[in-house]
């Protein structure tokens, strides 16, 4: 899932400066899921920019919300369509892309973002969540006995550990794992301890350009389609 | 959420609130329990907040006679009660009682109008037959109660001993049907129906009880010293004293037997004995009253029974035999049988028979009569086999309950306005499923045990002097909490449309009950039979997807804010400093009663049911409207649920961070959570008041929301 925090209301402030009518827009999936943008934190943002619109004495905004089941997906963000005839601004609680989809469907409309996205995660309890994907499209968890070094190695070495490991802890912060050790301990637990002796070369980060598609859908010619 | 832009904006969420905003509580198992199906759930909650006025009307509204009742009612309530899968039941009898005596119950006036023509005439002036005139009255007929003995009442006149039931309290309730309208003629007996339904009476409701004792039939059960239990307690409560001598026996093991042998003691007879044939687990009588009895010296003896009465020289000679349990029998009960060569023999001055009683009606009622001479009838319309004639109470059950004749003669009502309207019997249905199922094991584990809060009852020494009623009523605190105590069966979260839910799993998570689970298909269920109504999950749902089953609790926080910060924006008065205070247990702890009661002009109190339904945007709203400051006061340690305190601060933090973004002081958000220790509540709030109205900046928030 991915895991977002919402911005400093400070720099939303300054970001809505220029535009009188908002429309607080929240995302009924990940960001509902994560605390950052889903139905009660929109309205909880809602009423302290209300609060600080009152406070800084400039009553220069008109606050609308909404929320989308997900913003990620054309047909959701076609329920907009009324709503953003009446704005001049969206704010998104979306995630990085959930802000892009609706920029790209509403060419004239400004879209803001409002929670910095922040990676894919997991939820270690409540309100706690962990990074554990960097969407490398070039997954070897298989070698690793499930736990990736690519997001749980600061240094996302291929071949670890590193010198930095000490009691099984990075340098990098006395409370991070070493993910290299864990990956030790863990292939250990499975027998599969000659893992290690391996050398992975380093990965070709050409091999992915960006932006990456997925096409999962066969192109068929015209004239094929009716058998 | 509150302005109208944004209710305008959010479809979504109107849309969906209107849609679930029914009723979708179940109906608890003491509800369920109750013969007059009362809402014990609702009058125990308000008692619990200290809304007592509110109690005794939801009390009213179920009971014709509720301080009668808050006597001697057999309380079903308390045995179906789920909190004794905790530790004890909520005593609901006792709070019954704390309402109708704290809510004034006394001085309220029962009036009626008199719309239809068709006279009702209710032979007998029991229980049943009171609460059929009353609702009858209430319905516009003219109802004649006919009783034969010389006060009226039936066997909460002649059977049930004063100290049980106090006779001002009957009075009351007999003067308010005089009061409606009833007419009720004492002293008459009816001998004939017939000649009823010649003077006019075009339906008879026939509750003549169950006054006949049954006999033994042994030898000697008819010789002088020897009274049946019925005719002694009839004799002693229309205020002849016999005299009894010192040594009482009393053969029987019911609330009758119990009855007698208080009443013997309490006329002067130093040594009374009860003979019961089966052990104490048999005992139908009440616990708490064969508690009573033997506090107050009653000896009871089990496995006994009687087989010869003989009379010699002016006492009672008994010989008895001992028993043993054999089989258990057709009802479930252990048969005794005779252990052989094992009789002895006592000597009492006076034997009371109490053994069970049967209804008599007089053959010229001419009436169906069923098993133990009861008056056969429809057990739904309570009609008999002749036509405008309906029957019921002890006279068609066999000896029952207070509260059972009270809802028959409540049903014989409805069902003779429908008889005398000429339609279809209207029954009322439940719509709403009942409550089954016990808590889990790691559900009660999770619950806070807290003891079962006994009203104060006379000592023994002092209960045997005269018949002054034993039970004494709750002082305000002790009830509160006692209220407290209920679980909330039925009325807790739920999740308005999994369509909503994001399955983020908080709910799992923050419930401290470990209520809510996942479905074989990854939806979260919250099984209303386990829920506990903390509302902690509802307040932590980021997708606002869970809801309270009752409409009132979902949306109290925000009507009350909402009305609040209107009156208080109009009076544009200073200090404005808004409160959220727990209503449980309100004045219960103490602190927090001197919280309200030294609230000051300007301190604006939004009563909440738990702190822990409070969510963050309650919290931030009343700044916005231009208050100074904002509090919380809840019960902390003393809270019957878990984590409440906990979850408020987090609330509390996660607002004081947002304040501090805006540019307010955090400190203008506090908390109070009462029962640690004996802090001195008023002064601390004296003291956030003085330091809210130092803070600069309100008068200018105040001034940009007006304009």
């Amino acid at each position: 899932m991915i895991v977002a925090e919402q911005k400093p209301l400070e720099e939303i402030r300054l970001m809505i400066a220029p535009y009188q009518r908002v429309l607080v827009l929240g995302c009924g999936t990940c960001m509902t899921v994560c605390d950052a943008g889903g139905e009660r934190e929109v309205s909880f943002l809602h009423s302290a920019l209300r609060l600080m619109q009152t406070k800084s004495g400039n009553v220069a905004h008109i606050f609308s919300e909404y929320i989308l089941k997900r913003q990620c997906d054309p047909e959701f963000i076609d329920l907009l369509v009324e709503k953003v005839s009446d704005v001049d601004v969206v704010l998104s609680l979306g995630c990085g892309i959930g802000v892009q989809a609706i920029a790209e469907r509403f060419p004239d409309m400004p879209v803001l973002p409002g929670v910095n996205t922040s990676f894919m995660g997991m939820a270690k309890e409540w309100g706690v969540w962990d990074e554990r994907c960097a969407a490398c499209g070039d997954c070897r968890l298989e070698d690793t006995a499930g736990i990736c070094p690519i997001t749980r190695c600061t240094k996302g070495i291929l071949n670890g550990p590193c010198a930095g490991t000490k009691n099984g802890k990075c340098e990098a912060s006395k409370d991070m794992e070493c993910a290299w050790i864990l990956i030790y301990k863990r292939l250990e637990r499975l027998h599969q301890l000659e893992k290690m002796r391996r050398y992975y070369p380093p990965r070709n980060f050409r091999a992915v350009p960006r932006p990456r598609r997925l096409v999962k859908k066969v192109s068929i010619g015209a004239g094929e389609s009716d058998g | 959420m509150y302005s109208s832009a944004a209710e305008g904006a959010n479809d979504y969420q109107v849309d969906k609130t209107t849609k679930f905003s029914f009723d979708h509580s179940l109906v608890p198992p003491c509800q369920a329990a109750c013969p007059l199906h009362m809402e014990i759930r609702e009058y125990v909650d308000l008692v619990a907040q200290g809304r007592i006025m509110e109690a005794l009307q939801v009390i009213r509204d179920g009971n014709p006679f509720p301080s009668i009742c808050a006597y001697v009612c057999t309380h079903p309530c308390e045995h179906a009660c789920r909190r004794s899968q905790v530790d004890k039941s909520i005593a609901v009898r006792a709070l019954k009682r704390f309402a109708v005596e704290f809510g004034g119950d006394r001085r309220i006036r029962a009036e009626a109008d008199t719309i239809h023509n068709d006279k009702v005439a209710i032979v007998g002036s029991g229980p049943a037959g009171m609460a059929c005139a009353y609702y009858l009255r209430r319905l516009g007929y003219p109802v004649t109660i006919f009783e034969a003995h010389s006060e009226v009442g039936g066997m909460l006149r002649v059977g049930i001993p004063q100290y049980r039931l106090p006779r001002e309290v009957l009075d009351t309730e007999v003067q308010r049907l005089t009061q409606m309208g009833v007419e009720i003629r004492t002293n008459t007996r009816v001998v004939s129906l017939d000649l009823l339904s010649d003077i006019g009476y075009k339906a008879i409701f026939i509750t003549i009880g169950a006054h006949q004792s049954l006999r033994m039939g042994m030898e000697g059960e008819d010789s002088p010293g020897v009274i049946d239990g019925a005719t002694f307690l009839r004799e002693v409560n229309l205020g002849l004293k016999p005299s009894l001598g010192k040594k009482v026996a009393v053969v029987g093991g019911g609330n009758v037997a119990v009855d007698a042998a208080r009443t013997a003691l309490r006329l002067g007879s130093y040594k009374v004995s009860i003979l019961y044939r089966r052990s104490r687990a048999e005992m139908p009588a009440d616990p708490a009253e064969i508690e009573q009895a033997l506090e107050e010296g009653v000896e009871i003896h089990f496995l006994v029974a009687p087989v010869k009465l003989k009379r010699r020289n002016g006492k009672v000679s008994i010989t008895c035999t001992k028993m043993e349990l054999g089989e258990p029998d057709a009802n479930g009960r252990r048969k005794p049988v005779p252990i052989k060569g094992s009789e002895f023999n006592r000597q009492v001055d006076v034997l009371i028979t109490a053994i069970g009683q049967a209804p008599q009606s007089p053959s010229d009622f001419r009436l169906r009569i069923g098993r133990g001479s009861t008056i056969q009838v429809d057990p739904v319309t309570l009609t008999t086999n002749r036509a405008g004639i309906f029957a019921g109470g002890d006279a068609v059950t066999g000896p029952a309950t207070v509260t059972e004749a009270l809802a028959s003669g409540r049903l014989a009502a409805y069902r003779i306005d429908d008889y005398l309207q000429h339609r279809y019997p209207r029954i009322a249905r439940e719509t709403r499923e009942g409550l089954a199922g016990d808590l889990l094991p790691a559900t009660v584990e999770m619950i806070r045990k807290i003891g079962r809060l006994e009203p104060p009852i006379l000592p023994p020494e002092a209960r045997i002097e005269d018949f002054k009623p034993v039970e004494l009523v709750y002082d305000w605190s002790t009830a509160i909490n006692e209220a407290r105590r209920c679980l909330r069966c039925g009325i807790g979260a739920e999740i308005m449309t999994q369509d909503k839910c994001a399955t983020c799993l908080n709910c799992i998570r923050v419930c401290p009950y470990q209520v809510p689970h996942l479905d074989i298909n990854g939806a979260v269920q919250i099984p209303v039979e386990q829920c506990l109504a903390c509302g902690i999950c509802a307040a932590e749902c980021p997708a606002k997807a869970i809801v309270f089953r009752k409409p009132y609790d979902r949306r109290q926080i925000v009507e009350e804010l909402h009305h609040i910060l209107k009156s208080a924006a109009e009076l544009k008065s200073k200090p404005f400093i808004v409160g959220f205070c727990c209503q449980y247990g309100l004045f219960g702890t103490g602190a927090l009663a001197n919280l309200w009661r030294e609230a000051k002009a300007g301190i604006w109190i939004v009563p909440v049911l738990c702190v822990a339904r409070v969510e963050a945007e309650h919290m931030l709203y009343p700044f916005e409207m231009g208050a100074e400051g904002v509090f919380i006061a809840g019960c902390g340690g003393q809270c019957a649920r878990e984590n409440t305190a906990l979850w408020t601060k987090q609330r509390i933090e996660k607002t004081k961070k947002t304040l501090a973004q805006v540019g307010l002081e955090p400190e203008r958000i506090r908390s109070f959570m009462l029962g640690a220790a004996n802090e001195d509540i008023g002064k601390e709030l004296d003291d956030f008041v003085g330091q809210m109205s130092g803070l600069y900046l309100t008068s200018t928030i105040r001034q940009e929301v007006q304009s």
